[in-house]
């Protein structure tokens, strides 16, 4: 009898003792459920009810998590599912962040507002998606890491093909479904290997004694299997397809979404799969992470900047840049040391904010100008100065030029790399700093595509009226000010950063 | 009794007749049905391998949850592939493409 009925006193106070931790999360739970029943009943009287419920959400979220402050958990919550840390907050911070910023830009999106079904089910949708980032950043247990991964996957193919006006719309959501089903698939039976060769779901120290305890050809194949999974929400190199194509075809305020958000929670997951390994595996490596990391943020980086060279549709172009900047984050990943957590933290959040305002203003052109390719932007400078000189400065942080947070960002991450070329002379870290380096200078020639067409060539209507600027634009000004700022006061960020 | 390799190799085979079918068929639902193989074999090995973790039978709660969320994963994939029907008049993954470089 006892063994069939555990102590279940102590069950309840263990995961009671859990749920003040979890207030952020709640909040969206509770967001969520009220706009479902808002959406249903009061969305005909009052239209933006449930974009005002899914904002204040998250910023109650938010205040939760900045409320939290210090108050962490010392051991992990629910029988060892979640983890809550200062690694989490950030990075639940930053998703809340950028899914407001997703709702101004859902807000200011016309094709959005005038859609037939209404827009409540997508900010529904976006909570759920936040949701599960949120435990993408704080799961300890492989269990957690597929159910939060699935539930940020499932929520992002119905956030693209939530319109599907077009063909172009439909095909992207199908690509995505078609290929994130196939990846996720590739991770759980990863996950069910390592499961297999260890007997446990824990990601702790006797999940990598047992995976050392198997032949390294198995252990391999596992670890690669879940990297693949992870990968895809990452869109690194070997598993990158998908992102041009859905980049190009979803709604902007979607694209610029899934750019930022799931793809900053992909970090968030990886850095908790190494950081399992480096830990608990110290001195003995069976599977040097470190060289794997190396090779593919080299192999991204080189084919994220160069494929972008040639693109001409501006989306898509944006896509391979982020595939690029993918890349150039995974190198803040291979020292993961006191430097390495700051600059990859930093990158992120930097990161976030210029992909966010680059799509802004891409969304506010597209509305505006029908304009959605570097050539067609031609002349369009006089037409939006404002908007444009927004765009330069955005497009400068985004390729590393002082003074912009986008320069900081990449300056603590070449250093960070270059310690450990310093600590080690080892090849791979100097052949990541060249290509880091070179990849940089490429990345300009295709980011100043656009004010070179905008400004200095002449399009096929002289117009001249400048048309009003709206608060999308405003929006992206305000970001285009913090970059700024964080590209003068870089401890305006590295004040509040861990590490 | 029948010994535990027999499982991985079963399992390790549904998961190869799975990426074959996602690699290599013409229609997007048999492509689902490829997926779903997959998905199954690690719900095979999930139910086979919590024979030794008996105390907290994780495996077995992973596989319930897998088949939830691969149902979910279809119900969705499923009305994704009815509104590129409407467009395409084909669920040719190969037809398509016009997304591309």
């Amino acid at each position: 009898m006892d063994q069939q009925f555990p102590d279940i006193t102590g069950t309840f106070s263990a995961v009671t003792g859990g749920i003040r931790y979890l207030m952020p999360e709640i909040a969206l739970v509770a967001a969520f459920l009220l706009g479902v029943i808002i959406d249903l009943f009061f969305s005909r009287r009052f239209r933006h009810a449930v974009l005002i419920c899914a904002a204040a959400g998250l910023g109650a979220a938010a205040w939760l998590t900045l409320a939290a402050g210090d108050d962490l958990p010392a051991d992990p919550l629910f029988y060892g599912m979640i983890f809550s840390s200062v690694f989490s907050n950030v990075f639940k911070l930053v998703f809340y962040g950028v899914a407001l910023l997703f709702l101004v830009l859902c807000f200011f999106n016309r094709q959005l507002q005038q859609h037939a079904k209404g827009t409540g089910d997508l900010y529904n949708i976006l909570l759920v998606v936040v949701l599960g980032m949120s435990f993408m950043s704080m799961s300890i247990n492989l269990l957690m890491v597929y159910l939060s991964v699935e539930m940020v996957s499932v929520g992002s193919y119905l956030m693209v093909g939530y319109i599907s006006g077009n063909s172009r719309q439909a095909e992207a959501s199908i690509k995505y479904a078609l290929f994130g089903g196939a990846c996720s698939a590739i991770m759980l039976y990863g996950i069910s290997l390592i499961y297999a060769f260890t007997g446990t779901l824990d990601l702790g120290e006797i999940m990598v004694r047992g995976l050392e305890n198997v032949p390294s050809l198995s252990s391999a194949t596992a670890i690669t299997l879940v990297l693949a999974g992870i990968g895809f929400k990452l869109s690194f190199v070997p598993v990158h397809f998908w992102s041009p194509d859905v980049y190009e075809g979803a709604p902007t305020p979607v694209t610029a979404f899934l750019s930022t958000g799931p793809k900053i929670a992909g970090f968030a997951l990886l850095l908790i799969f190494l950081m399992t390994f480096f830990v608990a595996a110290e001195g003995h490596r069976f599977f040097d992470f470190k060289n794997t990391i190396s090779v593919i943020a080299i192999m991204t980086m080189v084919v994220g900047n160069f494929s972008a060279v040639w693109q001409d549709n501006i989306k898509r172009m944006l896509a391979y840049s982020s595939i690029g900047h993918t890349g150039f984050i995974l190198m803040g990943f291979v020292s993961l040391d006191h430097g390495g957590f700051r600059a990859m933290f930093f990158y992120v959040i930097v990161y976030a904010l210029m992909n966010m305002a680059a799509f802004m203003l891409a969304d506010y052109v597209e509305q505006r100008a029908n304009a959605v390719t570097a050539t067609g932007y031609a002349g369009l400078g006089k037409r939006f100065p404002l908007a444009f000189t927004i765009f330069v400065v955005v497009l400068i942080s985004l390729t590393g030029i002082p003074p912009t947070g986008g320069f900081i960002g990449k300056l603590l991450i070449f250093s960070s790399v270059w310690g450990q070329y310093r600590a080690t002379h080892a090849l791979l870290p100097l052949a990541m700093l060249i290509t880091g380096a070179v990849t940089t200078v490429i990345s300009l020639f295709y980011y100043l595509k656009i004010p070179l067409n905008a400004w200095l060539r002449s399009g096929d209507t002289a117009v001249t009226i400048t048309t009003k600027n709206g608060l999308l634009v405003y929006t992206a000004f305000a970001i285009m000010l913090i970059l700024l700022a964080v590209g003068i006061f870089p401890q305006l960020i590295t004040a509040y950063l861990p590490g | 009794m029948i010994p535990l390799e027999h499982y991985l190799l079963i399992s390790a085979a549904l998961f190869c007749i799975g990426l074959y079918a996602v690699f290599t068929r013409r229609n997007a639902i048999q492509v689902l049905i490829g997926i779903e193989f997959m998905i199954n074999a690690a719900v095979i090995n999930f139910v086979a391998f919590s024979k030794y973790d008996k105390a907290k039978l994780g495996g077995q709660v992973f596989a319930l949850f897998a088949i939830v969320l691969a149902a979910a994963g279809v119900a969705v994939a499923l009305a994704i592939i009815l509104n590129v029907y409407k467009y395409y008049k084909t669920i040719d993954p190969g037809k398509i493409d016009e997304l591309r470089d």
